[in-house]
């Protein structure tokens, strides 16, 4: 439906509600990224390249230029590899007990990022778990094996399969289950099927996810950070280490230039090889895909080896941080695990020391906050750009999409460095140093996201309802209340359930911005697993880690679980059966189907646009 | 050429065909028709490979292939939404077997080239990608893909379903056409009484994974075995109690009238022989073109009466009429309650739909 600007400007609502829209978009998405570049090559008002000069001569800057652009390279790898396996033996192939190996593999999705890595560190590392195990075993062993690129690769590999979990077990599900038993009937067998139909037809979303993976690595801040060591440190740690001294800003915006670059580069890549290479669905009566058995007995047995082994990588950290979370500090300290220390006295700290408690109500009242602005914000302007379609609205959607395009890192730093005084574009306030900067770069960098859904929920909704409700007189208020505002709320729900979570623990952009009396989960969790001057810290933090996978879960299970268990199927013989419409929109369902050129470009190097769970994290 | 020999399938508690007994010949087009969930496509599945029976034996060729895989039982198969592989153009589709069977280069391209040629498809459209190509042309490279590799029998599964009304007419005789060039015995599965009636030698009609009558088309139209054929295939007044003792049946039966069967007649003109004359009152018409249908109130039956749009007059609404029917062409069924209810149903939804 096309609509002149005129149309849209006669509605005092839209053009209020755009009006503050545009003041956003140029002082807060725009401005903080133009200036960045400004600050870099004009520092004093004309063209220096100095900071350029400075970058090329700093040895440990090119380092970490060369290792982001290893680690993004190996992680596209290695993601693929694990990522492909897992789908495969959950989705696939018939291996039992499929459904505990998914909850296994699925447990990256209730914990991410800083999280994931800190576990990891508390669990590998040099005073870690099962590092200390083993060293009673082989005392000769170096303590620090985990740490570096081995130790940042493996973290992220199983923290980056998150992508293949949703993306790719959606795509191999929906293979036409016709087209295998077309290939067995011409004589295919299990291997030929898999490398010549199966994987052929997912191979876009395998592409758009390796992309995604690269990118991860690309801009991996957490995980270098925790795990690196002084070895192996990327570009993202290099920008914050620089930004925190105010005579090696302009190298840390040099360096979130680059990374921006780099970003803007490969999806602009990743949007010209997609083109040409998008297998649409030939069928309107697609079968549903059926689990294949492995039909070699010694393939059997080796894949089951292979999945039950990767299974126990993926859920030694989080069931050994579940336990420990019940031990005393003392125990943890020395390993010394025994039933009999188990008690909720870890818990009933947290939950009631006001300066254990604080971060953790810190980052929910920050996580809910901005939530609920970029919720209800854009529900308002989705339903305007929906509703009039035009240049103006179009434009809007694309500045919209702007923080997808650039990393967190160089949000913030354009955040900081255009707001570190009073500024005209904000009414003469200064944003650098307050706590509301950090509200304001979640809300940005959750817009991406948030908007495709919203639209996404709005253009499902039945056109014809909104005309019947015009036909017999309902003014717009009344429509989008009553008709337009019940339909999309479901899925307004989800996207406030998956941003809150994803920001609760969210790292790479709150260690830039957050106020020193405010901190919020994630830096500190960075800084119990590195300093030992609180005996708690490593309690505390098993307890944070225990309740924002628990909060995860809930929210995951809401959003998608209740649809995957209704997803039961039906026997064989009753295929002729009409099949009941499931034209029923849910959150689970949009995210589960972006196409995957859609989806590629709704990554967000800054977390902001894939699903919660399935957001680099790292 | 297939014999089924007391084939059971079981799903779980869910039993899909209990006992079935079935022969095509060779060379035959034969279909297996029956409502959604009736198993006629678990049936041609498990000749096809992709279903175990529980007990009982297929037999190709008077050779068991109950237990052979799916690419060893020679038949090739055209599936419901065609199953062409999206990320292959439409030749790779078709060379997929071949390459499976170790055919060279040369070879495939020569038996490639043939069969496209037999199907109708240009060269041009083999280079293309099948999401490309219009529902018909899909078609045809399904059916390449399976006869080039030169299958005894060929299956198709509802290959017509997923197509508009229009296609879906012109299609069905280009279907019969190939089938007859190729010669091959063909197992054809649908749901649509008319698509099994023109193109099929012979039908087998299905209803709750049972066979209710094997036979020619005229056969199974005219001489319905079983009440349920009746009421399923084409359309059939049921007739009152106080209709069918006037016309010398024996009472206690449930008894049917085609559409096409009954004649409508102005007052005073004469019968045909053997035709039994009864008055009634035309309750209304439907008209469709080509025909009209007409329901007429005769002692108690509203009998629907297919009258063809010859020009000549036509009765209306109200206006009292003569009817004549002939004995001979009524149906009669004993009457059982398991299938009177799924008779009456079907009855209820033929009846109302029209001819």
């Amino acid at each position: 439906m096309k609509s002149t600007v005129k149309q849209m400007l006669k509605s005092p609502f839209a053009v209020v509600s755009l009006l503050i829209l545009s003041w956003f978009v140029v002082a807060l998405l725009l401005w903080p990224n133009i200036n960045l570049l400004f600050e870099t090559f004009f520092p004093a008002g004309e063209f220096s390249g100095r900071a350029v000069e400075r970058i090329l001569s700093s040895e440990r800057a090119m380092r970490s230029l060369w290792n982001s652009l290893l680690l993004a390279l190996a992680l596209a790898v290695s993601t693929n590899v694990v990522g492909v396996f897992i789908v495969l033996v959950t989705k696939y192939f018939h291996i039992r007990g499929s459904r505990i190996l998914w909850l296994g593999y699925a447990t990256t999705l209730v914990y991410g990022g800083i999280v994931v890595a800190a576990a990891y560190r508390f669990i590998y590392g040099s005073d870690g778990i099962v590092t200390e195990a083993l060293l009673q075993i082989l005392p000769g062993m170096d303590p620090d094996w985990f740490q570096g690129f081995f130790a940042v690769l493996v973290v992220m590999t199983f923290a980056t399969t998150t992508n293949h979990l949703l993306f790719l077990s959606s795509a191999i599900a929906k293979v036409d289950q016709q087209t295998i038993e077309a290939a067995k009937n011409m004589g295919a067998g299990d291997w030929t099927i898999l490398r010549r139909v199966v994987l052929p037809t997912v191979k876009p979303m395998i592409f758009a996810i390796t992309i995604l993976s690269f990118l991860t690595g690309l801009g991996a801040l957490s995980a270098p950070i925790v795990l690196g060591g002084r070895d192996f440190q990327t570009i993202a740690p290099m920008i914050l280490s620089f930004a925190s001294s105010p005579h090696s800003r302009d190298l840390a915006a040099l360096m979130a230039l680059v990374l921006g670059m780099a970003t803007i580069a490969v999806l602009v890549f990743l949007t010209r090889m997609e083109a040409g290479g998008t297998y649409f669905s030939l069928s309107k009566v697609a079968t549903p895909l059926d689990k294949q058995r492995i039909s070699n007995p010694v393939a059997n047995l080796a894949v089951h080896a292979g999945a039950y082994a990767l299974f126990l990588i993926y859920i030694a950290p989080p069931v050994l941080i579940v336990l420990y979370s019940f031990v005393d500090s003392y125990s943890i300290e020395t390993n010394a695990f025994a039933v009999a220390n188990m008690s909720w006295e870890n818990y009933q700290r947290v939950l009631t020391q006001p300066n254990a408690l604080r971060p953790f109500l810190v980052s929910i009242t920050y996580s809910a906050l901005a939530s609920a602005i970029v919720g209800v914000g854009l529900l308002v302007v989705v339903r305007i750009l929906v509703k009039y379609r035009n240049g103006v609205s179009t434009t809007f959607e694309y500045l919209l999409h702007v923080p997808w395009l650039l990393p967190g890192a160089m949000i913030a730093l354009g955040l900081i460095l255009s707001f570190d005084t009073s500024s005209p574009l904000l009414f003469n306030n200064a944003l650098s140093g307050t706590p509301v900067i950090l509200l304001v770069a979640y809300v940005i960098i959750k817009i991406p996201f948030t908007l495709r859904l919203m639209k996404a929920a709005f253009a499902s909704i039945n056109h014809s309802l909104e005309e019947a409700a015009v036909l017999m007189g309902a003014g717009n208020w009344t429509i989008f209340r009553r008709i337009l505002l019940p339909a999309v709320l479901p899925v307004a729900a989800a996207v406030f359930g998956l941003n809150f979570i994803s920001l609760v623990d969210d790292y790479d952009t709150t260690v830039f911005l957050a106020h020193p009396l405010y901190q919020p989960l994630g830096p500190v969790i960075h800084q119990n697993t590195q300093s030992t001057t609180d005996l708690n810290a490593r309690a505390n933090t098993f307890v944070y880690t225990v309740l924002i996978m628990v909060i995860s879960t809930a929210v995951m299970w809401l959003v998608y679980g209740r649809t995957t268990t209704q997803r039961r199927r039906r026997p064989r013989g009753q295929r002729e059966a009409p099949s009941g419409s499931e034209h029923v929109p849910s959150v689970a369902r949009l995210v589960h189907q972006p196409v995957p050129g859609a989806q590629a470009t709704g990554y967000a190097p800054a977390a902001a646009a894939a699903p919660a769970g399935a957001e680099p994290r790292s | 050429m297939i014999r089924y020999e007391n084939v059971g399938v079981q799903f779980g508690d869910f039993t899909a065909i209990p006992d079935l007994s079935l022969e095509v010949a060779k060379g035959e087009f034969f279909t297996l028709l029956g409502p959604s969930g009736c198993g006629k496509t678990t049936a041609l599945r498990t000749l096809a490979g992709f279903v175990t029976p529980t007990r009982g034996d297929v037999y190709v060729d008077n050779k068991r292939v109950t237990h052979l895989p799916s690419d060893k039982r020679q038949v090739g198969m055209v599936f419901q939404n065609y199953a062409l592989f999206p990320s292959m153009n439409v030749w790779e589709n078709i060379a997929f077997g071949l390459k499976l069977r170790k055919h060279n280069r040369s070879e495939r391209q020569k038996l490639v080239a043939d069969v496209a040629r037999r199907v109708d498809l240009t060269e041009e459209q083999l280079e293309k990608n099948p999401a490309e190509l219009s529902g018909g042309q899909q078609q045809r490279v399904a059916i390449a893909r399976a006869l080039v590799l030169q299958p005894k029998i060929l299956l198709l599964d509802e290959p017509l379903s997923n197509l508009d009304a229009k296609l879906r007419h012109q299609l069905r005789a280009q279907l019969k056409e190939l089938q007859s060039e190729f010669g091959i015995t063909t197992v054809y599965v649908t749901h649509d009484q008319d698509e099994a009636l023109t193109m099929s030698d012979r039908i087998a009609v299905f209803n709750r994974g049972r066979v209710e009558q094997v036979g020619a088309p005229r056969e199974i139209y005219d001489s319905s075995a079983t009440e349920f054929v009746c009421t399923f295939i084409g359309a059939a007044t049921s007739l009152s109690a106080e209709l069918t003792p006037v016309l010398g049946l024996r009472p206690g039966l449930s008894s049917y009238l085609r559409l096409e069967k009954a004649l409508l007649e102005t007052e005073g003109s004469p019968l045909p022989v053997g035709y039994a004359r009864f008055t009634g009152t035309v309750l209304a018409q439907a008209y469709h073109g080509t025909h009209t249908i007409y329901t007429v109130e005769v002692l108690g039956t509203e009998l629907k009466i297919l009258q063809r749009e010859d020009g000549a007059a036509r009765p209306e609404p109200g206006q009292t009429v003569e009817v004549g029917i002939h004995p001979r062409h009524v149906l009669s069924y004993a009457i059982s309650d398991d299938h009177g209810q799924d008779a009456a149903a079907h009855a209820v939804r033929t009846t109302s739909a029209g001819a």
